[in-house]
């Protein structure tokens, strides 16, 4: 399911199957044209796979809109944040959640996050579009949503 | 020479100008509306395209899965979609193509995704199953089987097109 209107009118039909909530979390940054490049990529090749995900998935899986913060080395405000969402999504009917993300800095705030991490090595590529980066973007998806079949 | 030289007479030149820059605002007008008139009729349906996606002889009675592309426009955005499709010969030998869309609320469905049913195809969402026909397995979650994809074949090549729901079949 994705944040949208028809998306949202299947939800509510079948409420009580959809029990896991996926958030994509998205580093913005103004530092320089390197970072910010690297900022751009790693929404768009982000986005692709959390889309993936959400495709294999569509019955179960809601993913919300991303979460866009500003990079920086601490991220526990964030996080204060981030669970009060989960909290929220906990009042309805899910309760898996999980948080996808590019950046290592959510590594650290890990067992602070009211939920599953998923973070990954980003894919640096830039190139989505390519074969090569396809077949490897298909094959990492695969491996995420079996770990996430694990914790349902 | 400059005696016999042939004079444009105002009036000639005239005429001549005005008939050829008026002639070029019809047409300037004209085109776009015959355009616009005929192209409906140019216009490629993309709910009809068929894609070529596998040579028939490789089509076993094993559903397999294959993948294909094809163009999706909606009102915004011109992309390209993967399609996928568990295709197999049924007993009689005739090509049966599967769409993987779990009936019930829409996830990927695998055939063989479960190690305690080999022969069904899997939801991994909420357990539900099929049988190798699309059926869907009673007392699991589907309320219908499988979506059919409409195929062709064309030289000894498989063609799908549009799915289409059990009910029509």
């Amino acid at each position: 399911m994705q944040w949208n209107k028809q998306d949202l009118g299947q939800y509510f039909t079948a409420e009580e199957y959809i029990d896991t909530l996926l958030i994509p979390l998205m580093q913005v940054t103004f530092k320089d044209q390197k970072e910010m490049e690297k900022s751009a990529v790693q929404q768009e090749t982000g986005m692709i796979f959390v889309r993936e995900m959400e495709k294999q998935f569509k019955g179960r899986i809601f993913l919300m809109p991303a979460y866009h913060y500003l990079a920086s080395e601490d991220l526990s405000a964030e996080v204060t944040r981030l669970n009060e969402w989960a909290a929220k999504a906990g009042e309805r009917s899910f309760k898996h959640v999980f948080f996808f993300s590019f950046d290592p800095h959510w590594k650290k705030q890990e067992r602070n996050l009211e939920g599953n991490l998923l973070w990954m090595p980003a894919i640096q590529s830039g190139d989505t579009q390519s074969k090569e980066t396809q077949s490897i973007i298909k094959n990492q998806v695969a491996q995420l949503t079996d770990l996430i079949k694990t914790y349902w | 020479m400059s005696e016999k030289r042939q004079q444009v007479s105002r009036r000639q030149f005239l005429n001549y100008t005005l008939t050829g820059v008026g002639g070029f605002m019809a047409a300037g007008m004209l085109a776009p509306m015959v355009r616009f008139a005929i192209d409906p009729a140019l216009q490629a349906s993309s709910t009809g395209e068929f894609k070529a996606v596998e040579d028939v002889e490789n089509i076993t009675e094993e559903p397999t899965r294959v993948d294909w592309e094809i163009d999706q426009v909606d009102a915004w955005y011109e992309s390209t979609v993967t399609k996928t499709a568990w295709v197999y010969k049924d007993e009689n030998g005739d090509i049966v193509a599967l769409s993987p869309i779990c009936k019930h609320l829409g996830c990927m469905v695998t055939w063989a995704g479960n190690d305690d049913y080999p022969d069904q195809f899997y939801c991994p969402c909420h357990d539900g199953r099929y049988y190798k026909s699309g059926e869907n397995v009673p007392n699991t979650p589907p309320p219908e089987g499988l979506d059919y994809y409409e195929y062709k074949i064309e030289d000894g090549t498989l063609l799908l097109g549009p799915t289409k729901p059990r009910g029509e079949a």
